[in-house]
């Protein structure tokens, strides 16, 4: 398991920067994430805004290593929760990945929030837990890839 | 951005449109009224349900780390 932490300043009032970052996606600094769509959106009792969004992203893994999971799991998608509330001046984003679970998860935070000392600063912390599954990382995919080896030779495709 | 099903691009940038603007002009100002983009968000999210269900992908039943919890407020 990992943990990461990280802190960074915008040089912008925070409704600029919640606007910028509902709008994330495309963007070049991240070509990974290739769709987005809202699941679900509505209103709390306190007048936050909830999304529910889901994230596809490829990573144009080695070919390598595609034939160890599968073709169909280059495209990998991410579930992600954030509120926004208006009044408080906050934005926060819970996501985490809901495919090759068996093999890793990734979940992250981000709070975006005016800087206590200058309001036309705006805030980021973000912070992740990474988890790699399993004994190994290395004899799992070893044991993947027997199976797969199995399976394909079943198939008479080997 | 495209949608993840590709057949709900067009659909979804509709929406978008829609939202960002009621976004940006009326939520973050404090303006309380309804956002105006119920009907198109409900032609896109018949679309992107049945990609969803045709692709398989596993929605359902995931546990996030969650926001973390405000001291002294209520839910």
């Amino acid at each position: 398991m990992k943990i990461w932490s990280t802190e960074h300043n915008f040089s912008y009032p925070w409704e600029a920067v919640v606007k910028a970052a509902m709008r994330k996606y495309p963007n070049p600094m991240n070509p990974n994430v290739t769709g987005v769509d809202v699941l679900d959106r509505g209103l709390d009792c306190r007048g936050r805004l909830h999304s529910h969004r889901l994230l596809s992203t490829e990573w144009g893994l080695p070919s390598i290593v595609r034939t160890i999971l599968g073709a169909n799991h280059t495209q990998t998608y991410v579930k992600e929760h954030s509120i926004v509330d208006p009044e408080e001046k906050k934005m926060e984003l819970c996501s985490t990945n809901i495919t090759l679970t068996n093999l890793i998860s990734v979940d992250e935070r981000l709070v975006y929030q005016p800087h206590p000392e200058n309001p036309d600063v705006t805030v980021l912390t973000q912070e992740a837990i990474i988890t790699v599954k399993g004994v190994s990382l290395s004899s799992y995919l070893e044991s993947m890839m027997a199976r797969r080896m199995t399976a394909n030779a079943r198939k008479g495709t080997t | 951005m495209n949608s993840v099903g590709e057949a709900c691009t067009d659909l979804k940038r509709e929406y978008d449109q829609c939202f960002n603007r009621w976004f940006a002009e009326k939520f973050l100002k404090g303006d309380r009224s309804a956002d105006p983009c119920t009907e198109s968000f409900r032609n896109y999210q018949r679309c992107v349900h049945k990609a969803i269900r045709d692709k398989d992908i596993p929605i359902e039943g995931v546990d996030f780390m969650g926001p973390a919890k405000d001291k002294g407020h209520g839910d």
